[in-house]
């Protein structure tokens, strides 16, 4: 099933996340205050944008803080991030937050939220591994559009219990091994549920390929 | 598995494949099916209801305009809805608008039926469909009437072929929607010219005087627009679409204004010629096959290849609902599908097919429907899916205006101008036809109407035993959690 993530801040960082998400399929909601940042992020018809600051918590409403399973704060600004982390977890009870700070803090962030991005790895694949938290993960260090995801086939998944050979995974895709790396698949090999592999997909076809394996 | 069985990935519309996918919807199966029956409810003045029709219609497309540029989702008006109201409110819709889908493939395929019967018969392969014989079941030995052995086959066969993959893509839809509009132009040519022949069934306006039927006068109209309302449906097909259209936040506003806008025009054109030719009364005696009956008086004969001229018009009906009821079949199964999705339907119907890749369970559920629903009467299956239709663009026009309240700082790079008379107009509409046309269907069609109400119930009864399900699910859901987490935990990209 879908989850509902709400990401304050719709800069590089915000924008590719929430790109990363959107291909997943997840419902994305962007909090941003300028202007031409929107009409970029309008144009790739990516997430429903609320125009304003993500520290009012009224905004916050506006993008259904309190109905969310996820807000990520991915501005620059560390101190405005952890603020709308904690404004959220004051809003909704239970959602999950996480927090783009700008210094390796060894944990200090911890107690106030459940992940944290730091600059050297601000990547928007990292920030996108922490946001969704389940069952995908991107596999960051990879140049160029592939996404090379590891992915934990779900229970009752369409795909589950079924040999590689039987599963018609659309173009663009190849799965390449479990997730201990010691084997490349080959057609009879089945995708058991609960188990992980690693899969190459092209962004287009992303969706298809969770349907496959999520469910 | 590079080369192995692979699907490919669906292809960028443009601006004129989304304009033709709304036109395709629309101009489908409406006008060949529902004109005849348009004109024996308001003689005359089926004109005046498409018309008017258009013009209630246009309100709502402002509204699916709206909604389709600020919320970037494919699932069309369910989507939409969704995305404002919290679980009942958006359930009632999905509901709704799968039923008026389902209903609208039943009632094509009741327009499919008679009118490839009349091509047959323009090829004297067959008796005047009137005149066609029960077939008897070999099995169960009773007479069934070759339409509706017709009507089920024609669903039957589009559902495997939907079923089992998903080729029907929206490019083909931008030939076959110019192929109806051109078949559209010619008939409506010819009938123009017939004026200066003379002839018996050549074109006069002396077939408008009077232009309300007697009895019933200008309030005619208004039951006859809540029949022909599903003529007008095709923006919500756009908008489930929208992920594959290239720049959509400015290409969905406008193929559902020019959709909409060349759809009325050309329905305006055909019913035109078709009462000036034949003549309400005929019309409405040929019922489904109005427009081609229509054809056949006028359209030359000895034609080379096809012979009879009408013979081009009738198979433009039989391509027409043919294509409809595709895109209804497609678009059926993809509501089921996104409620399923969402979890508001059982887990499976939101699941692709793993080796089709297609919304499998979704489609052949939808298929039940379809198929029990072709031994409803033509009207009946006109009047339930315009109601349904009716009753959904009445919640996508509450969304528009409670999300404006809501989220006032949304971006919506297109707003609905005026607002917000346009939605509250629409509403207002929407309700009055609506409320017209239960009040007919009491009058003349009950079993319309109980279908209707029982489909209602049976959302409401699922409705509350798939919350009761979860209810008791969420344990073991809770319990099944732990084997998901070694993935979202572990710190392999720090």
């Amino acid at each position: 099933m879908t989850q509902d993530i709400i990401i304050a801040g719709g800069g590089r960082v915000g924008f590719q996340t929430a790109e990363l998400l959107a291909a997943r399929d997840e419902n994305v909601t962007i909090i941003e205050a300028d202007e031409n940042r929107i009409a970029e992020i309008a144009d790739a018809w990516i997430a429903t944008v609320i125009q304003g600051d993500a520290s009012d918590p009224d905004i916050l409403e506006e993008a259904g803080v309190g109905g969310a399973d996820t807000i990520a704060a991915l501005t620059e600004l560390t101190g405005l991030n952890l603020a709308v982390c904690l404004l959220a977890t004051q809003l909704a009870d239970g959602i999950r937050t996480v927090a783009r700070v700008d210094r390796e803090t060894d944990g200090a962030y911890d107690r106030f939220v459940d992940a944290v991005v730091y600059p050297g790895e601000a990547g928007a694949r990292v920030a996108a591994n922490k946001t969704a938290g389940r069952g995908v993960q991107t596999l960051a260090a990879v140049t160029g559009n592939i996404e090379i995801l590891e992915i934990s086939v779900a229970e009752g998944a369409p795909a589950a219990g079924k040999t590689l050979a039987d599963v018609s995974f659309p173009a663009g895709t190849l799965v390449i091994s479990g997730a201990d790396g010691s084997r490349i698949l080959k057609p009879e090999t089945t995708l058991t549920p609960g188990s992980q592999y690693v899969v190459a997909v092209e962004p287009g076809v992303v969706d298809e390929v969770l349907q496959l394996m999520r469910g | 598995m590079s080369s192995h069985d692979q699907r490919e990935p669906e292809a960028e519309l443009g601006l004129l494949d989304a304009t033709m996918i709304g036109m395709g919807a629309m101009i489908g199966a409406g006008i060949f099916v529902l004109t005849g029956l348009a004109a024996e409810i308001s003689g005359p003045a089926a004109l005046l209801v498409f018309l008017l029709n258009g013009v209630v219609t246009a309100f709502t497309g402002l509204s699916y305009a709206e909604l389709a540029s600020a919320v970037p989702k494919s699932g069309g008006g369910y989507a939409f809805v969704r995305e404002v109201f919290d679980d009942f409110g958006s359930f009632i819709m999905g509901w709704m608008l799968w039923f008026a889908y389902m209903i609208a493939g039943a009632l094509y395929a009741l327009g499919f039926a008679p009118n490839f019967l009349e091509l047959l018969h323009v090829y004297g392969v067959v008796a005047p469909p009137d005149q066609v014989g029960a077939v008897i079941l070999p099995v169960v030995g009773i007479g069934v009437p070759a339409k509706f052995i017709l009507a089920f086959v024609a669903v039957a066969g589009l559902v495997a072929l939907n079923a089992a993959s998903t080729a029907a893509s929206g490019s083909a839809e931008t030939v076959f929607t110019i192929i109806k509009v051109s078949i559209l132009v010619v008939f409506v040519a010819f009938g123009f010219f017939s004026a200066g022949g003379g002839g018996e069934t050549s074109f006069t306006f002396q077939n408008f005087d009077p232009l309300f039927p007697a009895g019933t006068g200008a309030f005619s109209i208004l039951p006859a627009m809540g029949l022909t309302f599903i003529a007008f449906e095709g923006y919500d097909l756009i908008t489930t679409v929208t992920e594959e259209v290239e720049n959509p936040r400015e290409n969905i506003p406008k193929a559902i204004f020019v959709s909409l806008a060349a759809t009325v025009v050309v329905y305006l054109l055909v019913v035109t010629v078709a009462i000036g030719t034949l003549g309400a009364e005929e019309l409405a005696a040929a019922g489904e096959a109005g427009i081609a009956a229509a054809a056949t008086s006028f359209m030359p004969t000895g034609v080379p290849i096809i012979q009879n001229g009408g013979a081009l018009i009738v198979f433009g009906a039989v391509f027409s609902t043919i294509t409809a009821l595709n895109a209804v079949v497609i678009a059926s199964s993809r509501v089921a599908f996104s409620m399923g999705r969402e979890g508001q339907l059982v887990q499976s119907i939101g699941q692709i097919h793993y080796r089709f890749g297609t919304p499998f369970v979704a489609v052949l559920l939808s298929a039940v429907v379809m198929l029990g629903s072709v031994f409803l009467p033509t009207q009946s299956a006109g009047n339930m899916s315009s109601l349904f239709f009716l009753l959904s663009f009445i919640i996508v026009n509450v969304a528009v205006i409670r999300l404006r309240q809501e989220r006032p700082n949304m971006n919506r790079p297109y707003e609905i101008p005026y607002y917000p008379i346009p939605p509250i107009l629409a509403i207002v509409l929407n309700a009055i036809l609506a409320v017209v046309l239960i009040g007919f269907l009491i009058q003349t069609d009950l079993l319309a109407l109980l279908l209707s109400v029982g489909w209602l119930g049976a959302g409401a009864v699922m409705y509350v035993a798939l919350n009761k399900y979860r209810a008791r699910g969420t344990t073991d859901e809770e319990g099944q959690t732990p084997t998901e987490q070694p993935v979202a935990d572990r710190p392999r990209e720090e």
